[in-house]
Parts: structure tokens; C-alpha cells; sequence
């Protein structure tokens, strides 16, 4: 299928989200699309898919050119749009989901044994394992992705758009969907792929081509550059390449000691130290408990056994508040779910954790909760037109930005950060990472949940690995590598020993 | 992305009349139907005529305050209707054994309090569904207010009522009825709670994000039943000016589906039935143009037994104006 883009124009109100943007999608290859969030790849992708309607400019597929593809005339081209939140309902059947508003019936009634036939011949040739009648509810996250890449393959796509598939998946699961791409290419659909994670884009894509600013920037062949190349590419010149040099003088004594913390079944007796102006980085692989232990650290999960204590003092855990107040923050992860509130203005969303557990006045002054917002956008630098804009004008890293500046009111002794650079681009993450460091200068102790090796490397003094709920091992300096992460995070150490 | 228009912008916050009916839809709607109004009748803008538009819109007007909180914070209260009921029932008996205006308002306050502390007990503290809790009790307190007038209608002493409180009832004051000013002060005073107070950021928080809200350390529990119990304040508020103006309490009928006319002011004025958005002067003229509406079809002396069939296809076209308004102001 030929797709070309021909100086596409999409404005925002005052916001020009693509600008100029023409190049054409090499046939029966896989595209990798970079830039930073923001450069405007979602919104070209969802022109693409018929959601949004460019402001100028055309698409010519096969020759002919379209204004506008409405979200139907693009499913009929065969277009398919693998989104990063997933589109399917939970109460339905797998087979269900994917015949969703397209049943197969025989004399007006529902043909279920058809729709589960081709569901398992759809399965079959994807080469994966799940029951098209099993609950879509009771089913992992990398399955349900799988289920929206199945509906592609059931409907016959010419293109394909994954939109940051590998978020949710194992690395084993990664391989697996990386299959069927390679699958896809060889049968001649296109793809496009659409991620932040430079390995994967280099294993898995062919070409490149990268958008900033809403500005078509390069197009050409993985083969011939490397990541730091790519890396330019992205963020232009200025920031790549920065490495955060770290020395460990400031660090102190212990100030925060978990003992025996349990919440079963996802951790069991979970004991750690922190020390002043140390960053404790937790990692593991999906299904570890430390999304849960992230929670339970800041009372947001009942805890069932062990303790917390903080300077010397044993922390009560049982209500978000008062563990604030005895000097703890966090910045959750999922930031659209569980930090933004979307309603509500920068300025509100910056002041909210400060209005909680230090504001003591009767009213709330707007020119201080301006003079809040002036002191951090020093501090954290936030791109913003104006603190009384809603918070979703922002781009994600300056959302971001915004959630650290909430905590940073607080003046916590320990910052417990889970997944802080979660869906923010390169540029964002790598001042996420000075703001850590800053953090550490001043003597707060800091505890990042990640699982990027990329950023423990940059950040960490110490790491802890997880592995099924406990911890697996404690690396210091040269240990933090990749290979060692690796090793223990998939729990090799202790399947030798068996 | 980030090229921003600086001129744009800079229109964009001009205090100009078209940002201003921009930003509150509701005004659009109010000033439509005016002029509507006015058409079916040269007195309609008259000030007496007004006045009474006012003076009419006043009790489901305080309801809507109420009502505004709980919509915000992205839940319902189906039981406001029954609680007037059931607190204008008990005010009267209360007036009558006692005889003093302020002890009855105080009474019907506290009552009207109680009643919403109740409903926001089940919300907050057992999680079921507010939309659920408050269908209980809007049977429940309606039961109790038929059982605590035999079916029949409480009426208040006579001696006492044209002394007393009929004096709130139709007093006025610089020629505006006091439970007019008795409106506008409530409006106020809940406005400034929405916009002054981290109380009222709190509402919206949780209307719009309550997960977000939770894990920056607010009460989500304790707010939903402080929410449920401000409305049940305001709606004790309301059924003491309903006595002072009627004398007297249907119990059967009291308030009764007063709780729509309420949710309908609220949307009317703005608010997302989804939570997180919404403006208390909004809701303040959403039941003005509520009445105006009912007002509108008596100008044009439109027969009974279709006016609401046709209240219906006009507050549908005025949420529809404001909804196509808010989509112009987004893109």
C-alpha cells in the first residue's frame, strides 16, 4: 500500500502541532517514527488513521489523493491503529472484542462458532496462545495487546500503526510481537512503529524518519546511523549525550529503614535502608510487586506486616496524609491516571499536595499560588504560556514537571519517585534526572522505581533487584549494569541453585 | 508544537463581551430567552415581572448550589426533594411547638445537614454508588415525611405564621423580596467556597481525577460525606424558605421532584454531568433560566398539559448551545 503525506498542516488553537509535514511510508517495511513527545507523531498518526482532520494538506493513498480519511474510509483502506491505551471492554469475551461491531451472523443471530474459528486461526498464525473465549478482563496487559494486534491481522490491514506497543509488555512478550512484525513485512504490510525505546527501534525497524516540532526533520535507514546519531536527530544537538557525573560525598547516615514489609501475595518481607541524600533505585521485571510496594510505601495499600520507620521514628501507615506530613512524597506513576488532574489549572494541579498538608488559611490567594508556581518553573524549568492554563495544555514532560514541583512544596526527607520518566521524551527525562540529582545535593534521600537500565545507570547509587516479590540482590557501582540487572531481575541466581 | 501565538492569546483573555459569554455559556441562553421573552410579552422584562422571576427560581435555585458540589465532584443526589420535604415537615412542627423564627432556622439547617451527612456516610464510607445511596432515600425520606403527616398536609398556627415567618416569606427589602437576597448571599458565600477555598479545589479534584486527589493526600472519603452534607445544608436552607412562603407542607408532594429541576439548573449552568467542570453562578442562573422558561410558556399561554414536554426540548437546547459553545472556545 502507498502512502504518501503531502504538506499536512494541523493547528491547535494557537498551537501549530504539524507544520509542513511531507514524506512518503516505504511499502512492506517497517517505519520506525521518532521524536520527542510533542513533535506531533500522534497527531499525524491519528490523521492517518481518520481521528483527526489535518487543518491543510493531503494524504495520497495508492495514488489518490484524500483530504480527509474518516476513521471508517480508514479501516476500509486497511489502515489499523494499534493505540497506546487499549480500546478493548473488559466484560466481553476475547472473540467478542474482536469482532466488536463487525459479528459475523447467519439469519440475524450472532455466529459464534464462526467468529471463534477465525479467531483461532488468527491466533494460530500469530503463533500465540490465548482461548478466543476466555474473559478479555482476566487476561495480562501483553495479552490484551496481543488481542489488538489480532484484530489487524482478522481484518486484512495493508498498514499497521503501533503507537509505543512495548510499554506494558515482558521482555519475552517484546520478542514475541516483534515476531509477528517481521511476519507482517515478509506477507507486505506496512508498519509503522512508533516508540521511545532506541533498541527496540533499531532492532525491529528498517527506516527512520523523525518529526520535531511538528517538522518533518530526516528520513533515512537505521543500518546507517547509530543511537547517538539517532539521538541528535531527536533532541537536536544540545542534549545528547549528557551523562550526570555523580560523587558520593554528600551521602549521610541512614535517615528511612523498611523492615519486613509484606502485603502477600505480591512482596513478602521486604527490608531496606536509605540513607541522607542517597538515590535508591528498585527494579526488577513485570510481576515483582514493586508497583505494589511503590503503593504500600506511601499508604496507599494497606499494609499487612512490617514496619516503616524515619529518623528514628516509627511511621504511622495508615492514611496517605499523615505519611506526608511525617515527611514523605511521591510522584505515582501512570501520571494520566494517577497524578494530572485534568480539570483543574497548572497553578491548582502544582499547589494541591501543598494545599493538603501545609496550607493553613481559610482562603487560597491566587498570587501566592502564582508566586508557588513562579518559585518552582525556576526550579524545574516549565514550559508553560500561563499558570491558569489547564494542566493537558502541557506536553508530558512539562506535566511532569508540574507533579515533581506538587512534591517539591513539601520539602520532604524522602522522595519516592515510581516510573518518574514514564512517557516523556528524551529531553524531559534527562532533566528529570537533574532534578534527582538536585534532590540528592540538597540531602533529601530519594528512591526511584524503574526499569530502564539506561536511567538506573545515570541515576542510581545503589540498586535493588526484585524478583517474584522479595529481594533478589543489592548492586553498588560497576555492578549497575545491564548484565548483572538482568541476571538477577530474572532470578537466574536462584534457579542454579535448584 | 510550542509555537504559541502571542497576539492570539492576548484576545484571548480580553475581558471583551464575547469572551465573557464565551467562557459562561449560560448567559447566552438567559439573554435568548429574554428577548424571547420579551416578544411573548411587553411586560416580561418589566421589574416587577423580574422580581417574581427571581423570587420563583429562589428555592430550587439554593437546591442547585447544593446540587452544583455533589455534580462536581462527579456524583448525584436524587434524595434533595425528599429532604426538603421531610425537613420544611419537621421545621413546621418545630415552629409551632416553639414560635421562634430563628430557632425553626436553625433547626432546619442542622436537619437538612444531618439528612445529607447520612447520605454521605454510605458514599464515602461504604462506597456504594451515590446515584444508589441517594435512591433509597429519596423513598425513605419521603416515606417518613407522608408517615409524619398522615398523608395529609402539616400546617402551620396561623397566629404565629402572619407574624412571623410570612414576613421572610414575602418581606422586601430595597423592593427585592428578602429570600431573593437570601439567594444571592447563598450563592455567594458557596461561589467563594468553590473559588477561595482549597475546600473547594478539593471538590473539583475529586470530580475530575480521584485517584490523582487521593494520592495528593485529600480525604477522598471524608469529602464525599462533607459534600453530600452541604447539600443537605443547603437544601434545609431552601425548605425554611419553602415554609415561609407556603405556610404550610403537602407531605405527599413537598419537594417532590424538585431534585430534577435541580440537576437540570446545574447542567444548564455548565457543569459535566462527569464531574471535575462546573460554576456555581452558572447554577445560579441555570434555574433563573429554568423559571424563565416556565414563565416563557405561560407569556405564550401554552396549554398545561404540553408545558413540559416543551421544558424538556428547551432545556435540551439550552445544554446543546452551551455544549457547541464550549467546543468553539476549544478549538
Amino acid at each position: 500500500m502507498k502512502v504518501e503525506f503531502k504538506n499536512i498542516y494541523k493547528n491547535f488553537g494557537a498551537v501549530q502541532a504539524l507544520d509542513d509535514v511531507s514524506f512518503s511510508v516505504p511499502e512492506a517495511q517497517i517505519l520506525g517514527l521518532l521524536g520527542e513527545n510533542g513533535a506531533g507523531k500522534s497527531t499525524l498518526m491519528n490523521i492517518l488513521g481518520g481521528v483527526l482532520k489535518p487543518s491543510s494538506g493531503s494524504i495520497m493513498i495508492n495514488g489518490e489523493a484524500n483530504a480527509f480519511l474518516s476513521t471508517v474510509k480508514a479501516k476500509e483502506l486497511g489502515i489499523s491503529f494499534i493505540h497506546q491505551e487499549l480500546n478493548l471492554v473488559n466484560d466481553l469475551k476475547v472473540y467478542e472484542n474482536l469482532f466488536l461491531n463487525d459479528e459475523i451472523t447467519k439469519y440475524g443471530f450472532l455466529n459464534k462458532k464462526e467468529m471463534i474459528e477465525r479467531s483461532k486461526a488468527v491466533f494460530k498464525k500469530m503463533k500465540v496462545e490465548i482461548d478466543p473465549e476466555a474473559f478479555v478482563r482476566d487476561l495480562d496487559t501483553s495479552r490484551k495487546q496481543l488481542i489488538e494486534i489480532a484484530k489487524a491481522v482478522l481484518f486484512d490491514s495493508k498498514l499497521i500503526i503501533f503507537d509505543e506497543p512495548t510499554t506494558a509488555l515482558t521482555n519475552k512478550e517484546i520478542k514475541i510481537l516483534f515476531d509477528i512484525m517481521r511476519e507482517f513485512r515478509n506477507n507486505q504490510i506496512s508498519c509503522i512503529y512508533i516508540s521511545h525505546k532506541m533498541p527496540e527501534l533499531f532492532e525491529i525497524c528498517d527506516s527512520y524518519v523523525v518529526l520535531r516540532d511538528g517538522k518533518f526533520v530526516d528520513k533515512g535507514l537505521f543500518k546507517d546511523i547509530d543511537e547517538q546519531k539517532a539521538t541528535e536527530l531527536l533532541v537536536g544537538k544540545k542534549l545528547a549525550n549528557q551523562e550526570i557525573e555523580y560523587d558520593e560525598s554528600h551521602i549521610g547516615d541512614i535517615v528511612y529503614e523498611v523492615k519486613d514489609l509484606t502485603i502477600t501475595p505480591f512482596f513478602e518481607d521486604v527490608s531496606f535502608h536509605l540513607k541522607k541524600g542517597e538515590v535508591l533505585v528498585i527494579t526488577g521485571l513485570f510481576g515483582d510487586g514493586r508497583g505494589e510496594l511503590a503503593e504500600a510505601l506511601f499508604a496507599d495499600r494497606k499494609i499487612e506486616r512490617g514496619e516503616v520507620i524515619l529518623n528514628g521514628q516509627k511511621l504511622k501507615m495508615n492514611s496517605i496524609i499523615s505519611v506526608m506530613k511525617s515527611g514523605i512524597s511521591m510522584v505515582p506513576r501512570n501520571r494520566k491516571e494517577r497524578s494530572i488532574i485534568s480539570d483543574l489549572s497548572i497553578s491548582d494541579n502544582l499547589s494541591m499536595a501543598y494545599f493538603t498538608s501545609k496550607h493553613k488559611k481559610l482562603f487560597v490567594k491566587r498570587n501566592e499560588e502564582n508566586e508557588r508556581f513562579e518559585k518552582n518553573q525556576k526550579i524545574t524549568q516549565i514550559k508553560a504560556e500561563s499558570p491558569l492554563k489547564k494542566i493537558t495544555t502541557l506536553s508530558g514532560g512539562n506535566q511532569q514537571k508540574v507533579i515533581f514541583s506538587r512534591w517539591f512544596e513539601l520539602n520532604s526527607d524522602v522522595y519516592i519517585l515510581d516510573n518518574p520518566t514514564q512517557g516523556i521524551d528524551v529531553g524531559a527525562k534527562s532533566e528529570v534526572y537533574h532534578l534527582i540529582h538536585e534532590l540528592s545535593l540538597q540531602g533529601k534521600s530519594v528512591i526511584v522505581f524503574s526499569s530502564e537500565y539506561t536511567e538506573i545507570k545515570k541515576i542510581a547509587n545503589r540498586v535493588i533487584v526484585m524478583y517474584r516479590g522479595t529481594i533478589n540482590k543489592e548492586l553498588v557501582h560497576e555492578q549497575i549494569n545491564e548484565v548483572d540487572i538482568m541476571y538477577y531481575a530474572t532470578g537466574s541466581n536462584l534457579k542454579e541453585k535448584n | 508544537m510550542k509555537k504559541i501565538d502571542k497576539q492570539k492569546l492576548k484576545e484571548n483573555s480580553k475581558l471583551t463581551l464575547k469572551n465573557i459569554i464565551l467562557n459562561h455559556n449560560y448567559l447566552f441562553s438567559l439573554i435568548l430567552l429574554l428577548i424571547v421573552g420579551s416578544i411573548a410579552s411587553p411586560n416580561f422584562l418589566s421589574p416587577a415581572n423580574l422580581i417574581q422571576l427571581l423570587r420563583a427560581s429562589t428555592i430550587i435555585g439554593i437546591i442547585a448550589l447544593g446540587m452544583s458540589l455533589v455534580i462536581i465532584s462527579g456524583n448525584i443526589d436524587l434524595s434533595v426533594g425528599s429532604i426538603l420535604g421531610l425537613t420544611a415537615a419537621i421545621s413546621v412542627l418545630v415552629y409551632n411547638a416553639t414560635g421562634s423564627i430563628f430557632l425553626t432556622l436553625l433547626f432546619t439547617l442542622a436537619f437538612g445537614l444531618v439528612l445529607g451527612l447520612f447520605n454521605g456516610f454510605f458514599v464515602g464510607k461504604t462506597h456504594i454508588a451515590g446515584f444508589i445511596v441517594t435512591l433509597a432515600t429519596l423513598a425513605a425520606f419521603r416515606s417518613l415525611t407522608v408517615q409524619l403527616g398522615q398523608g395529609g398536609p402539616l400546617l402551620i398556627n396561623n397566629d404565629f405564621y402572619y407574624e412571623g415567618l410570612r414576613k421572610i416569606g414575602y418581606g422586601t427589602f430595597l423592593s427585592i423580596p428578602y429570600i431573593v437576597w437570601i439567594f444571592i448571599f447563598a450563592t455567594v458565600i458557596v461561589w467563594m467556597v468553590m473559588t477561595k477555598t482549597k475546600f473547594g479545589r478539593y471538590v473539583y479534584a475529586i470530580g475530575s481525577n480521584e485517584k490523582a486527589a487521593k494520592l495528593s493526600g485529600i480525604k477522598v472519603d471524608l469529602m464525599k460525606v462533607l459534600i453530600y452534607g452541604f447539600a443537605g445544608l443547603l437544601t434545609g436552607l431552601a425548605a425554611f424558605l419553602y415554609i415561609s412562603r407556603f405556610g404550610s407542607v403537602d407531605t405527599a408532594t413537598a419537594g417532590r421532584s424538585f431534585e430534577l429541576d435541580a440537576i437540570a439548573a446545574v447542567a444548564i449552568g455548565g457543569a459535566s454531568m462527569a464531574g471535575g467542570k462546573g460554576f456555581i453562578q452558572g447554577s445560579f442562573f441555570g434555574a433563573i433560566i429554568l423559571y424563565s422558561i416556565n414563565a416563557i410558556l405561560n407569556a405564550f399561554g401554552v396549554p398545561a398539559f404540553i408545558t413540559d414536554l416543551i421544558k424538556g426540548i428547551l432545556i435540551l437546547g439550552a445544554v446543546l448551545i452551551q455544549k457547541s459553545l464550549n467546543r468553539n472556545k476549544e478549538n
